[in-house]
């Protein structure tokens, strides 16, 4: 810790310690009065997230409140767990599920690419700072214009496959978006092809922050590039690849809504092969005008969140360091 | 981050619900009405649709509201246009916490009736008298509910007009196919040719919904067989609601789509057409005459979708009135009325068939302003017209079985025979999960 020059040791100030020497050779208080700061002292912390604290308190804990008491009633009346009954033998409950669960398939895929670009931008060094900010480029681009854009290109006529055609190599042509034993995996692409790049950026960040005369010791005693990344680099970057998984995998459970939105216009489509549980959701609240099934659903998915949530503080618990460590 | 993001995302549907629970208590629809004009400053806000089908709509919009603000300077009148695909949810949103539009836009038949099974809406009916009613397109057929009208027509729809290029066919040897076998003769000539028979695009899904209403009301005897089907009287498997779903496979066997209908949306397939690069495409009634001079009316016929059926409406195009309602929120419900009426008034049907060139709801509407021979012929159609069926299932039912149905079958995925079957799956469903359909759909068919 730099301790600026001249300056005093700061005042110890734990919520709960009980002084009455003040400081800064102020004459002691009156044990009342001690008391009395103690007091505003432990209560301060507590004073000044209050407003903050009743705000959230009303957002989120108001409506999850309202989201609870919604899923058990249909139209004002008691039902039990009948709405989640309904809602868990729908079959497109189930599919959307299921698409969420295949989702779920890109995020290895998403930390494999991540970390082997980052990796290799981590060796070369010259023009770090070029290639990071294009990589992650997509990653601040708005989701409704990737969504605009990819499903304007991957039309069975659109410039995707023009330049597949362009290529010599129009047998790989498809209609990427139209047909339904595709559509999932072209939106799992695109959904790669935004989010890597704060994987690329998260890890590389890690890296260079990592003493290099370690890098250079190990070079000079022969360790090769596998062995130095596998041994070195990983160990170090590990909480963060934790982070990134569990975030990426909360995206794919529900935070994939906008992607299926705008490049299905709203249908997930074509057929049901793109519906993922948030697109579910919405169509049953607003288009089936169905509130409480939709509620129920919500639910289920906030249950779902919750468990990934609690598995990375627990991984990160588990792995006895925090984040950046 | 997005472990932080993640929870409102989550939380946003229950937020809505949050708010809805604030709301005032829901008036029904037998709420007393003020008669009072209001003498103080008022404003209402009209959420509205159709520039999208009806260039021009705007501007007209613009027009009436400032002249019906000359006619009321305490009124102001702020309306906002929607999107296609934002309209029902963003009204549903509104509806939920009680407060946005003091007149909504609504297409007919199952979208005027929602909004008063939800009790959304005050019917015009107890706001507008029976006399000037009367004269509204549509409003007895489609947005009535027992003894009420539920939303007032605006302008008429002719739901759908097929648009033939007879240069196009005429270079095949072809002339404009009246019957189902001459439009799959012509699909298998011209897909030789690598020429597109029908351009269209169902990614959106509302084509889907189009097709449904013009080739199932072909072997329908009335709109009641739907409702009853949607009651479980019937069945969408029986051949008088699954024949169509035959006729758009053999569309597909026989090639006459573009290839690309999947990835398409329905008003970027249009302009194949328009390019010439298509024989024939669906638009909005509406629009027609639009597409019509694009392409150049001396080469363009505007006929109904070929007949299969025996049907009463084989042959005939559909009709359906795009409407407005009062929202049951409003403050100021009379005016709203009377600024439904004013879009009724001699000068302003006549303004709306000058500004968009389409057919205002009101039988008043002075036809001998109608020269353009496309535009007569439309408006004899829908004068004629049949039901929309799309407008007498449930919205739900219509997405989830029609618009993927129609996506799967044109893509290969499924035959009719699976489509028709599920479409009997899912509203056998829709009767299980909306507890109240049975109930709201009987009181419907029951006038």
């Amino acid at each position: 810790m730099t301790v600026l020059r001249g300056s005093a040791a700061p005042p110890a100030t734990g919520v709960g310690r009980r002084k009455t020497v003040a400081p800064h050779g102020r004459p002691p208080v009156s044990p009342a009065r001690g008391v009395g700061r103690g007091l505003v002292q432990r209560l301060g912390p507590v004073l000044w997230v209050a407003p903050a604290a009743v705000v959230i308190l009303f957002v989120f804990g108001y409506s999850i409140f309202q989201l609870v008491f919604t899923s058990f009633r249909y139209q004002g009346n008691w039902v039990g767990f009948e709405n989640f009954a309904l809602v868990v033998s729908d079959p497109l409950f189930q599919t959307a599920i299921l698409h969420n669960t295949l989702l779920l398939l890109a995020v290895p895929v998403l930390v494999f690419l991540a970390l082997g670009v980052a990796i290799l931008l981590f060796e070369c060094r010259r023009s770090v700072v070029v290639y990071r900010a294009i990589l992650f480029l997509p990653y601040i681009i708005p989701i409704p214009v990737i969504g605009v854009v990819f499903g304007q290109l991957l039309q069975l006529n659109g410039a995707f496959n023009g330049a597949l055609d362009g290529l010599g190599i129009g047998a790989l042509t498809q209609d990427w978006l139209g047909n339904p034993q595709l559509a999932l995996i072209t939106m799992g692409g695109v959904i790669v092809w935004k989010e890597v790049g704060f994987g690329i950026v998260l890890f590389l960040a890690r890296m260079l922050s990592l003493p290099e005369d370690v890098y250079e010791a190990a070079k000079l005693d022969g360790v090769g590039f596998f062995r130095m990344h596998w041994s070195m680099t990983l160990p170090q970057v590990r909480p963060l690849i934790n982070f990134y998984l569990i975030s990426e995998a909360i995206v794919m459970v529900s935070w994939v809504f906008n992607y299926v939105f705008v490049m299905t216009n709203g249908q997930g489509g074509p057929g049901n092969a793109t519906v993922v549980s948030e697109l579910y959701i919405y169509n049953t609240a607003f288009q089936s005008k169905a509130p409480e099934l939709a509620s129920a659903a919500a639910l289920l998915l906030f249950v779902a969140t919750l468990v990934l949530i609690i598995g990375f503080f627990r991984t990160q618990k588990a792995g006895g360091g925090t984040l950046g460590d | 981050m997005k472990i932080k993001r993640s929870i409102p995302a989550m939380l946003a549907f229950g937020a809505v619900l949050a708010t809805a629970a604030c709301g005032s208590t829901t008036p029904t629809s037998s709420a007393p009405v003020s008669t009072r004009y209001p003498t103080e400053n008022v404003k209402l806000t009209l959420w509205w649709w159709g520039e999208q089908e009806v260039p021009g709509a705007q501007q007209w919009l613009t027009d009436t509201i400032a002249a019906y603000k000359i006619a009321h300077p305490n009124v102001t009148i702020d309306a906002v246009l929607q999107t296609t695909d934002g309209l029902i949810p963003g009204f549903e949103a509104a509806a939920a916490a009680k407060q946005g539009p003091d007149i909504q836009y609504f297409w007919g038949g199952i979208y005027s009736q929602q909004p008063y099974w939800s009790r959304s809406i005050t019917p015009v009916s107890d706001l507008i008298p029976a006399d000037e009613l009367k004269h509204y397109t549509n409003a007895q057929l489609e947005d009535s509910n027992g003894d009420k009208t539920l939303t007032a027509p605006w302008y008429v729809n002719p739901q759908f007009p097929v648009l033939a290029r007879t240069d196009v066919l005429s270079a095949s040897g072809l002339t404009v196919p009246k019957t189902w076998d001459d439009l799959l003769k012509a699909c298998d000539v011209l897909s030789a040719q690598g020429i597109t028979t029908l351009a269209g695009g169902v990614k959106d899904g509302w084509f889907g919904g189009w097709l449904y209403s013009m080739l199932g009301a072909q072997s329908v005897t009335s709109k009641d067989d739907v409702v009853a089907a949607v009651l479980g009287k019937q069945s969408f498997t029986d051949p008088l609601h699954a024949g169509w779903w035959t006729r758009l496979q053999e569309t597909r066997d026989h090639k006459c789509w573009n290839n690309d209908i999947n990835s398409l949306e329905l008003y970027q397939a249009q302009q194949l057409w328009v390019d010439g690069k298509a024989a024939m495409t669906i638009t909005a009634g509406t629009d027609a005459p639009n597409f019509v001079a694009k392409a150049g009316a001396d080469r363009v016929e505007v006929t109904t979708m070929p007949t299969w059926g025996t049907g009463p409406y084989a042959g005939k195009m559909g009709t359906t009135s795009q409407t407005v309602g009062v929202t049951s929120w409003t403050k100021y419900p009379q005016v709203a009325a009377d600024f439904i009426m004013f879009m009724h008034t001699p000068d302003r049907l006549a303004a709306w068939f000058t500004t968009t060139g389409s057919l205002p709801a009101d039988d008043r509407f002075d036809m001998s302003a109608v020269s353009d021979p496309v535009k007569k012929s439309l408006f004899t159609y829908a004068a004629q017209g049949a039901p929309y069926l799309e407008n007498f299932i449930p919205s739900a039912l219509d997405s989830r079985a029609v618009f993927t149905g129609v996506q799967l079958v044109l893509q290969g995925s499924k035959t009719a025979a699976q489509a028709a079957s599920d479409m009997q799956a899912e509203a056998d469903r829709e009767r299980r999960t909306d507890r109240s359909l049975i109930g709201n759909f009987t009181s419907w068919s029951a006038k």
